[in-house]
This record gives structure tokens, C-alpha cells and sequence, in this order.
């Protein structure tokens, strides 16, 4: 291990280096335990790179300051947790439906409503994920360590601008605001991207939401730029104009929807700790992935076959990888932080045949021991 | 690049798709001969529409960009696309919202907001004191006794007066007229000229749910324009636009972020993992203490996490932290059994109890706590030592830390005075001497 770029960093701290790495040039922000921390963040660093960090007065201000930034052409971020969050939902649809690129950093803690401030939690994969009325798939990034957080927001920066649409990440509590080594001289990122544009000669066929076949992204032009933008939240066609049902309507907004299914295999994302051998698949993500992680490593000291998944793309399911890590195993534990077994009821069906137990836990965090407990029994 | 100006912005021969005699007819002609008349680029010119009937016009418009956004919301989503232009743009785009009195009701703190921060926004409220899409329901701006299908028995509640609640919000362009007024286009054009933030409130009827059931007509709208336009607009304008204001004052200082990277300089004989609770009471520099030995750890070449816990409120009460040490990776960052507990007063102590800290406790567990406090029950090894009156309350837990590490030496100490020395300078001094006193009592 090089020891020289060792620094203490929380989860929050790292996905203001991620996204701040990946090109973020707006944020706003509206405070929340436990998401402050971004917002402090990047209050703090952005206007020092020349970008916009600003406050805002609510959290329904804070996402559609970012929306209007994104439709003048700005990278731009937000940071939130539940109760936030269910403020920011009409705006998010808003985003999808007028394809314009954001990315909402969701630090969940205990709910519902206010809930429990410092309580960590998984409680909100269905409410991200769920959020839009027409139900399409949201790009949702997970991460699990503090290192992870760089890593998943710029991954998140990254497919907002591919995707031009609205991408999640889901931290949680224990992840954002704890501190940890993270060493600097390993970090992962993605390419640093931005939405594709128009060539600009070609001022009078420009279309806001053009396309060819479903899964294109249309090219961006920023409004103020060279090209006449028409932006619409409404049922639109190609050109921006409002239109009910009509056939050419009815594409695009079923482009919204192929533009994200078609790319999810590139999406897709997991994290094996493997055996080959292995019997046993734990199936986990965020906080809970590291404490199963802990919990493989104790089992296989008393000769079990363990496979661990840690997911990170939570959505769009990466069915295919969770399919594979399923072969030659008896029984699937799936572990998350909520009474319900959230994520759990939307893979569970990917499983037939094969035994799925959940693993959960509601205002504590699961321990190894819990998940030792489980499997062995 | 010269660029033609249009006559108008709108598109030729299209159909406005509102009812006849409705105010928003006035409203899109003026405000478009005022665009014209202002002479702008339509590529610098964004019309942020709101939802209802006045919403649609987006529609209408031929060649500026257009921006039809969510209910209420549109001087938000306008405020960002300003702030992106102003700031790292440069590029002077007039921005105009176009929101009816409901979507200056549901949406008034955007408005609020944008006047507060003085955001070059142009807002044109099409006051038409009811929701015309959606039925003819009353508003926020309705007047008294006015009937609507939600108010049957005439409205009760006063309307909002949205020129003097945006003008105690400090912005400098607000008036009223009514659509009909020969003066809106000039009026509509100069507030778009205004490089900060302006308000116009339009008076309007509705002809399909305003009247029949109300008297209103064109001379009590003009009174009603007047009455909310009583202060007059001021000689000179005082504020700087926001991002003027931004770029000069918030823009590009030197970064802050100071290079923290850590080198090991020390060895730790730590095979495993160590897990600490620190508990005491805010403001008491409990969390620093654990802060201060996680960096010794990582000195050390091992690696650490840390958690804080204190009550909703941050500055009363208690004040704990967790840190875990490890030779190797941290999968597992909460503590079951802890290693060594620092409980350093009473608040500390009650909540290692409440959370569980002290019945988890085993044979292999050391607490270290001030002397004064109560006895507890547990197999834990105890040590119980004058923190407070030792080493002050605000140096206690961190000496506490320093004691042990110099007790155990699984941590050499150099690794902790360095880390304390580090945040404190020269005072690690006070702190060697704690640690002096401290070692004969935890032997
Ligand atoms: C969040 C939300 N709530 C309710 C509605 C329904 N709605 C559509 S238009 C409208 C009223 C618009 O009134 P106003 O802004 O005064 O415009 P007008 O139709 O009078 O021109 C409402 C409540 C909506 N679109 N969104
Ligand atoms: S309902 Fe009222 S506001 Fe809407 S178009 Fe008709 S007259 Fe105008
Ligand atoms: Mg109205």
C-alpha cells in the first residue's frame, strides 16, 4: 500500500471529490443530516474552481436551480436524504421527461417522514427508484466505502451526461458521514464526459428531443445557445411541441425509457468476492455489503462456500451478473438495512428455483454476526 | 455576428388557444412587442413558462428559447438557468418567467427567493385572481367576496398584494398594471431591461370563470393595479445583480483544501482489529480525541474509521465516537464487543449505557472512566482515574487515549503525540504530562 496519499475522508467529502473529478460545474444545496456534508463541500471547494455552488431555500429550489443550470448547459448536482428527497420527486419526473442531465446524491437515514436524523438506514430503494409517475428506470449508483464514493459519483456524472437524464446516488448514513482512510493514489473514475452536442452549421434542423432510432440520445444545445431549444415537461414529439398521444408522442416517450434499458448491461455493476465452489450467494450493497464481506470472511474460516455480491448499480437491474453469481448455489441470502426487503422484491423473481432468504434489519445496523447467524443455520 | 431582428417573436398565423376576451391575449402581444422593441437576440432570449392557461404561450413563440416547466416552479428552474448563464457563462441571456397568480401562489417562495438574491429574472404574473385551467378555483390573489366553484359563498381570506411582498424582499423593479393598460408593452420592456431582478404583475380577467358570478370589469382591475402599485419605482437602482455580486465576492479564491495526505512514519505491532468507544460530553473534545487517534493509526500504517454521535442538537448533551483500527481492511464498521472504552462524565456515561456499549462489554474490554462517576456492573476491566480534575475536562479523553496507547505500546506513542502535536503545536506538552500522570494509575 502506498501510504503517501493517505487521507481521512468521510463518504460525503469523497462524493464532492468524485463529482468536483468528473466535471461538476453546478450545485445546490439545501441542508439535511446526513447529507450536509456534500453541501459543505461543495460550498466550500466549487466556487474556487470557478463553478456555482449556491444555497437554496428549499429542496424543491435546489433541484430546479440544477435543472435550469443543466438546460444552459451546466454539469450540475444535487444532495439530499428522504425527507428532501420526496420534495424533490416532481422535479426529478421534470428532469427525466425533458432529458436533461442531474445527478441527486440521496444519503438515506431512518424514515419515514423526518425520522431518525443520525440513524443510518436502506430504506429508500423503492422510493428512488419508484419515484416517477409513468414509471421509467432511474440510473441508481450504491456505494460502500468512502473510496467507493469518489468512484460511484463520478460514474453517476458520467451517465447523466450519456444518458442525458436524472441518476441517483444512494449513500446512506454510516457511509456519508463516517471518516476513513481512503487512499488517494488508487482512486477509480470514469472518463470525463459531456452530453453531445450539435454541429453547430446546422442551426435549422436542430429538434430538442431528435432521434433516430429509440435508444439515441438527442444532441444537446444549451438554452442560449446556438440552436432554437424548446424544453417541455409535457408530452411532446420531437421537436418540443405539446402533444397528446399522438404516435411520434408515444415514441419518445418510449425512448426515455429504451434510451437507459438499452445501455444497462454497460451499466452494470457488481462487486464479487468470489468462490468458485461456492454453495452460498450473499447478494448485499452499501453499508451492508462491507459488514457481509466481514461475515464471508468469518464464514469461510469455518470451511463455508460463500460468494458475496456487493451490487452498486442497483438500477437498472443488472440482471445478467446477478443471474451468473446464482449459478451452483443452494441458497441466495439477500442482506439490506430495511424491514421489507426492498431490493429484494424486485430481484428475487431473477432467482426461480432457487431458495432466497432475506437478511434484514431496521434502526441497527446488521452485524456479521446476524448474517453469520442466517447462513449457517 | 449581426443577426436580423425580428418584427415579432411569435409564430405566423397561429391561433391562441385561449378563450375569448381572456386576458392572456393582451399579455403574449405586449409582451412580445416588448421583446422586439428591446431589439434582443432570440438566441439570448429564454421564456421559462409556468403550468395553467398562461403557461401554454410557450407555444406561440417562434424563436426565442422556451422553457415550460412545472407548477409554481418556474422562477426556480429560471434562477438556475440565470445563475448558469450569468456565472460561467457570461452570455447576458434575458430570462422572462410567465406564471399565472396560481403559480405565483404555490410557487412564491421561488419568487421570493429570486427578488431576495436580486437574479436577473424578469417574472410576468398574469394575475387573473383564479386558476383558469384547472376550473376557475380560487387563488392565493382572489379577491374578498369573490365567487369561484371553491369559494361559493365569496372568498374570505384577503388577496395577496404580491408587489409589496416582493418589493419588502428588497427588488428594486416591481409594478402592477392592467392588461389592458396602453403602457404594458413599455412597461414589460423596461423590467426585461432591468439587469437584476424585476416583478410585473399583470392584472387580468378571466372571461370564462372571473365574471357572471362577480362584478369585476376593466375599471376595478385598473383600480386594483394602482391600489398594489401605490409606492412608485425608485430613481435609481442601488443593488448589483446577483451574479455580478457572485463572481466579484464568492468566484474563484485560492482552494482551501489543504494537502492532509498522511505518511507512515511508525510501526504498529496492531495484528487485527481494535475497536474504541470514546464517550463524553459535547463541546469536550471527545470527537477530536478519536479523530487524533484514528490519524496516530493511520500514521502507523493501519487503517481506521470513525463515527460521531451527539444528540439532534449538536452543542448540548452528549458527545461519543467510535474508531475502529485494523492491520487490514475495514469490512465491519460497527462495534459489537468493544476493545477500550473512554467514558470521561456523566452524559458519556449515560449514553454508553442507553446504547448498549457497557452490557457488550467483556473480559477482553478496558474501560478507562473518570473517577467521580457512578459504579458500573460489567466484566470489563476497569480503571477508574481523575480524567476531569487531572487533565481537564477538554484534554481528558484525548489524554485518556494517549495513556493507554503509551500503556499498551501496540501504538508507539511517538504516533499519538505526533497526531496530537499536529492539531495543537506546541501545547502537546500539556498533554505529555497528562500522560505522565495518568500511566501509574493504569497499571
Ligand atoms: C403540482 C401540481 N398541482 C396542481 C396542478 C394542476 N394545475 C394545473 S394548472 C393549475 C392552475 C393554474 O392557475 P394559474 O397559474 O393562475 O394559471 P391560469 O390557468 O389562471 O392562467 C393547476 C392547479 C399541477 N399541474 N401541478
Ligand atoms: S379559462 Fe380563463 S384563463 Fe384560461 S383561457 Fe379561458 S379565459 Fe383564459
Ligand atoms: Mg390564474
Amino acid at each position: 500500500m502506498s501510504i503517501q496519499q493517505i487521507k481521512i475522508r468521510t463518504g460525503n467529502q469523497m462524493i464532492a471529490e468524485g463529482a468536483l473529478h468528473a466535471g461538476c460545474q453546478f450545485f445546490a444545496g439545501y441542508p439535511i443530516t446526513p447529507a450536509s456534508g456534500i453541501y459543505k463541500s461543495m460550498i466550500e471547494e466549487l466556487p474556487r474552481r470557478n463553478g456555482v455552488a449556491i444555497s437554496s431555500p428549499d429542496e424543491i429550489s435546489a433541484l430546479a436551480y440544477c435543472v435550469g443550470a443543466s438546460a444552459r448547459g451546466a454539469k450540475a448536482m444535487t444532495a439530499t436524504s428522504g425527507p428532501g428527497w420526496s420534495l424533490m420527486i416532481e422535479t426529478v419526473q421534470y428532469a427525466l421527461m425533458t432529458e436533461l442531465p442531474v445527478v441527486i446524491a440521496v444519503v438515506q437515514r431512518l424514515g419515514p417522514s423526518t425520522g431518525g436524523a443520525t440513524q443510518g438506514a436502506q430504506g429508500d430503494i423503492l422510493l428512488t427508484e419508484y419515484c416517477t409517475s409513468g414509471a421509467y428506470t432511474i440510473p441508481i449508483f450504491a456505494p460502500s466505502t468512502a473510496e467507493e464514493c469518489f468512484e460511484v459519483a463520478s460514474l453517476a456524472m458520467f451517465w447523466a451526461e450519456e444518458l442525458r437524464t436524472p441518476v441517483i446516488i444512494l449513500s446512506d448514513k454510516e457511509i456519508g458521514m463516517m471518516s476513513e482512510d481512503v487512499n488517494f493514489s488508487s482512486l477509480v473514475s470514469s472518463p470525463v464526459n459531456y452530453r453531445k452536442q450539435p454541429v453547430n452549421n446546422d442551426t435549422d434542423g436542430y429538434k430538442t428531443y431528435n432521434f433516430k432510432s429509440l435508444a439515441d440520445v438527442p444532441l444537446f444545445s444549451p438554452i442560449g445557445g446556438e440552436h432554437k431549444t424548446t424544453i417541455t415537461g409535457s408530452a411532446h414529439d420531437k421537436g418540443g411541441s405539446l402533444q397528446k398521444n399522438s404516435p411520434e408522442t408515444i415514441e419518445v416517450l418510449r425512448h426515455l425509457q429504451k434510451k437507459i434499458t438499452s445501455r444497462a448491461e454497460e451499466m452494470a455493476f457488481v462487486k464479487t468476492d468470489d468462490d468458485p465452489n461456492a454453495d452460498i450467494l450473499i447478494i448485499s450493497f452499501g453499508i451492508t455489503a462491507r459488514t457481509a464481506r466481514e461475515a464471508v470472511k468469518l464464514a469461510r474460516k469455518q470451511g463455508m462456500r460463500v460468494r458475496l455480491v456487493n451490487v452498486i448499480s442497483l438500477f437498472p437491474i443488472p440482471e445478467k451478473l446477478l443471474k451468473k453469481a446464482a449459478k451452483g448455489v443452494h441458497t441466495i441470502f439477500i442482506a439490506e438495512e430495511n424491514l421489507t426487503g426492498q431490493y429484494r422484491s424486485v430481484i428475487q423473481h431473477l432467482f426461480a428455483g432457487t431458495i432466497v432468504i432475506g437478511i434484514n434489519s431496521f434502526g441497527k445496523m446488521i452485524t456479521p454476526n446476524d448474517i453469520l447467524g442466517c447462513i449457517t443455520l | 455576428m449581426t443577426t436580423v431582428q425580428p418584427k415579432t417573436f411569435l409564430k405566423d398565423s397561429v391561433a391562441f388557444p385561449f378563450c375569448k376576451g381572456c386576458g392572456h391575449h393582451h399579455y403574449v402581444h405586449n409582451l412580445d412587442r416588448a421583446l422586439s422593441s428591446l431589439q434582443l437576440d432570440p438566441k439570448k432570449v429564454c421564456i421559462v413558462s409556468d403550468i395553467g392557461c398562461i403557461g401554454i404561450l410557450d407555444s406561440l413563440f417562434v424563436s426565442p428559447h422556451t422553457f415550460h416547466t412545472t407548477h409554481g416552479r418556474s422562477t426556480a428552474f429560471a434562477t438556475g438557468v440565470e445563475l448558469a448563464d450569468g456565472i460561467l457563462n457570461d452570455s447576458k441571456l434575458k430570462t422572462v418567467v410567465v406564471i399565472g397568480d396560481g403559480g405565483a401562489t404555490i410557487g412564491l417562495l421561488h419568487v421570493v427567493n429570486a427578488a431576495l438574491m436580486n437574479v436577473d429574472v424578469t417574472v410576468l404574473v398574469a394575475n387573473n385572481m383564479l386558476y383558469g385551467m384547472t376550473g376557475g378555483q380560487h387563488s392565493g390573489f382572489s379577491p374578498l367576496e369573490f365567487i369561484t366553484p371553491t369559494t361559493p359563498e365569496g372568498n374570505i381570506v384577503p388577496p395577496m398584494d404580491i408587489c409589496a411582498m416582493i418589493k419588502s424582499c428588497g427588488a428594486e423593479y416591481v409594478t402592477s398594471i392592467s392588461a389592458t393598460d396602453k403602457n404594458l408593452t413599455n412597461v414589460i420592456a423596461d423590467a426585461i431591461a432591468h439587469p437584476g431582478f424585476a416583478l410585473v404583475e399583470i392584472v387580468e380577467l378571466c372571461t370564462e370563470f372571473a365574471i357572471g358570478n362577480n362584478k369585476i370589469d376593466g375599471k376595478t382591475i385598473q383600480a386594483m393595479a394602482e391600489q398594489h402599485n401605490a409606492a412608485t419605482l425608485p430613481a435609481t437602482f442601488k443593488r448589483k445583480e446577483f451574479c455580478e455580486e457572485y463572481k466579484s465576492k464568492v468566484l474563484g479564491h485560492p482552494s482551501k483544501i489543504k494537502n492532509d495526505a498522511l505518511t507512515q512514519r511508525y510501526i504498529s505491532s496492531l495484528h487485527g482489529t481494535r475497536r474504541w468507544v470514546i464517550a463524553g460530553t459535547a463541546g469536550e473534545k471527545v470527537q477530536l480525541s478519536s479523530y487524533l487517534l484514528m490519524r496516530a493509526g493511520i500514521l502507523c500504517g493501519l487503517h481506521a474509521t470513525q463515527k460521531n454521535d451527539n444528540p439532534v442538537t449538536q452543542g448540548s448533551g452528549f458527545s461519543l465516537s467510535e474508531v475502529v483500527l485494523s492491520s487490514e481492511e475495514i469490512y465491519y464498521t460497527g462495534i459489537d464487543v468493544p476493545d477500550v472504552v473512554i467514558i470521561s462524565s456523566a452524559e458519556g456515561l449515560k449514553e454508553v449505557t442507553a446504547n448498549g456499549t457497557i452490557s457488550r462489554s467483556n473480559k477482553q474490554t478496558v474501560i478507562i472512566m473518570e473517577d467521580s462517576l457512578p459504579e458500573i456492573t460489567t466484566s470489563a476491566r476497569i480503571y477508574r482515574v481523575p480524567l476531569r480534575s487531572m487533565c481537564t475536562p477538554q484534554r481528558a479523553t484525548t489524554s485518556a487515549v494517549a495513556a493507554f496507547i503509551a500503556r499498551e505500546l501496540v501504538i508507539p506513542i511517538e504516533a499519538i503525540v505526533d497526531s496530537i502535536q499536529m492539531h495543537v503545536g506546541e501545547k502537546v506538552s500539556l498533554y505529555q504530562d497528562d500522560i505522565k500522570k495518568l500511566l501509574p494509575l493504569l497499571s
